[in-house]
């Protein structure tokens, strides 16, 4: 399944609005994670990751990002991520990231 | 047509894969289609598709270290469950290598029933169970 990332800025708050959809899998998790890092590199600030048509992550998704909410909490922001369908809702809980993230 | 499945002799699909990570989500689709078919709910479809992801991924990086450029996968179906066997070859004693608290081992222990890893005449494997 094609893999689609959708960042705006929303200069109203301040923050990131990024939609998700498809898989985040090994095979695009390194460029996903260099990508968002880019953009909050460019304007740190809040993150909100709009997991509504986000299908699947695995391990290496996790670890993106982790890596990812590193860097916005070092600019001292956070991280949320949204609506998640419950088999992606699962892993975050299995791996206990749930606590890592703002899960809303 | 008469067909004979789920007797007790298990049933067995065979898959071998390029160590390219392109090619995990081919598991991930074949686990998925086969759990569908054996009439497991779609909570533990998509537990068995989530766990067949992760050990690809770890054979995949076990395959890395030994210079091997394919590796197979086993579906045993049967009236019990499905068995899931991974397999390829190595040059080190993997079992020493495997961290519990690694995200992805977590997450296998969790989502299947039972699982193994051993090192064997130079072939190591992970074998991962769903009971029905």
């Amino acid at each position: 399944m094609d893999f689609q990332l959708k960042p705006e800025y929303n200069s109203e708050k301040n923050c990131w609005e990024i939609s998700v959809k498809g898989e985040i899998d090994i095979y695009n998790s390194s460029n996903i994670k260099d990508y968002l890092s880019n953009i909050i590199q460019e304007r740190p600030c809040d993150v909100y990751i709009d997991c509504t048509e986000l299908e699947y992550i695995d391990s290496t998704g996790l670890g993106a990002l982790v890596a990812i909410v590193k860097k916005v909490k070092h600019y001292g922001g956070n991280m949320y991520i949204l609506n998640t369908k419950p088999n992606v809702e699962k892993v975050f809980k299995i791996t206990n990231l749930d606590k890592v993230f703002v899960m809303k | 047509m008469q067909e004979k499945h789920l007797s007790n002799a298990p049933e067995v699909i065979e898959l071998t894969l390029p160590v390219n990570s392109a090619y995990v989500s081919s598991a991930r689709l074949t686990a998925s289609s086969i759990s569908n078919r054996m009439g497991f709910d779609i909570d533990d479809i998509e537990d068995i598709k989530a766990a067949v992801s992760e050990a690809c991924i770890f054979t995949i990086s076990q395959c890395l270290k030994a210079g091997e450029i394919n590796f197979h996968l086993e579906f045993f179906i049967s009236k019990e469950g499905i068995l899931i066997n991974l397999t390829s070859n190595t040059n080190d004693n993997v079992v020493n290598t495997v961290d519990e608290d690694e995200l992805g081992m977590k997450m296998i222990q969790t989502l299947m029933d039972e699982v193994e890893i051993k090192t064997e005449n130079g072939k190591f494997k992970i074998s991962m169970k769903k009971n029905k």
